[in-house]
């Protein structure tokens, strides 16, 4: 007796191949496996949905094109997605190529104030239709990027510190620091908030 | 650590809120069509001999090959069978009057009641013993003498008229 296997039930790894082997059902079960978790954390680095949307579809560009080669054995397309889609962000933002570079150790990384006025182009427009949801987003937006990449995959990905420093490229230490004092940054803006709301 | 866990206190609520309500959120549906529509592109649809491996043409090359020869081998003309010195066709046999068996001496042999039929035989029918046709010749009849045994069966023939 034989068994149908859905595309949704297989691995990314299988689907992956049966992508570059012409399926284009594995390429859009794989995208449609993807493509929300990735549109989210692009929209709350970037500020913007128009951006994250080309940041979901460059990714993805490159995995079909065969431009970006990701490996198995090297971790979960999940979080090679996240990396891509952080350095996509990167390269969209003023002064990228200072930003891009990876920071190990990262001694000056402490030294940087982690809540600076955000570089995304519009960071109050209103994205989200919850109001408590919209003020935490805009809180968000107001961190340094590299604070913000490691609070929104911890809070918001569930992604573990070592999983966290693959995407970002640093060590795990720096992950923990930066995590520290983003939260600590986003507490204080929203305990900033809070009277007011309460009010 | 009470930083931490006062920190934990304040950003849980809200953090909780901005979790659910980005769950709504999703890729616009015209980033899945330019992704489909590339990947049309870059995997164009594939006839069926494009699904057959390497192995299996090596097969189907061989097969061909094979029923290729058999081919040429069954439509080359065939060398004329050249007559052994002193030996003489069926039709030159009976230049000579000499009938030409059409079953075994020892059937004719046995035969108690042989008779001897004069008779006309189709030109085409004697080809066979390598009387010539031709064209012109085709259509015509030859005048034979035919030993046939007590039940019908032709036993030998003579030609008498073949010119």
């Amino acid at each position: 007796m034989t068994t149908m296997t859905t595309p949704t039930e297989l691995s990314d790894t299988e689907l992956l191949r049966q992508a570059k082997g012409g399926a284009a059902a594995a390429f859009a079960a794989l995208y449609r496996r993807h493509q929300g978790p990735l549109y989210r954390y692009a929209m709350l680095r970037s500020g913007s949905p128009a951006t994250a949307a080309d940041i979901v579809q460059e990714a993805f560009m490159g995995l079909l094109t065969g431009r970006l080669q990701f490996d198995p054995l090297r971790g979960q397309l999940q979080h090679f997605l996240f990396g891509v889609a952080r350095m996509l962000a990167l390269r969209q933002e003023p002064h990228a190529a200072h930003r891009a570079a990876p920071v190990h150790g990262d001694a000056s990384d402490e030294d940087l104030e982690p809540e600076l006025a955000s570089e995304a182009p519009e960071p109050l427009a209103r994205l989200l239709d919850n109001e408590a949801a919209e003020e935490v987003r805009r809180a968000l937006a107001m961190l340094a990027p590299h604070y913000r990449d490691v609070v929104i995959l911890y809070e918001l990905h569930d992604l573990s510190y070592l999983e966290i420093a693959g995407i970002c490229q640093v060590d795990i230490g720096t992950v923990r620091s930066r995590l520290s004092r983003g939260r600590a940054a986003l507490a204080k803006r929203l305990a900033q908030h809070r009277p007011a709301t309460a009010a | 650590m009470n930083d931490d866990m006062t920190n934990d206190s304040i950003l849980a609520a809200p953090m909780a809120t901005l979790r659910a309500e980005m769950e709504k959120q999703a890729a616009p549906t015209g980033v899945e069509d330019a992704l489909m529509l590339a990947f049309a592109q870059a995997h164009p649809a594939r006839r069926w001999y494009h699904t057959l491996g390497a192995g299996r043409w090596r097969i189907a090359g061989g097969l061909t090959a094979a029923a290729l020869a058999l081919l040429v081998l069954a439509i080359a003309p065939q060398p004329a069978v050249q007559m052994a010195p002193g030996q003489q066709s069926l039709a030159a046999l009976e230049a000579g009057g000499e009938f030409i068996a059409l079953d075994s001496l020892d059937r004719i042999e046995r035969e108690p009641a042989p008779r001897m039929v004069e008779t006309e035989l189709p030109r085409t029918a004697l080809a066979p013993l390598g009387v010539e046709i031709t064209p012109e010749n085709a259509g015509e009849s030859v005048k034979a003498e035919m030993l046939v045994a007590a039940n019908g069966d032709p036993l030998a023939v003579r030609l008498t008229s073949l010119n």
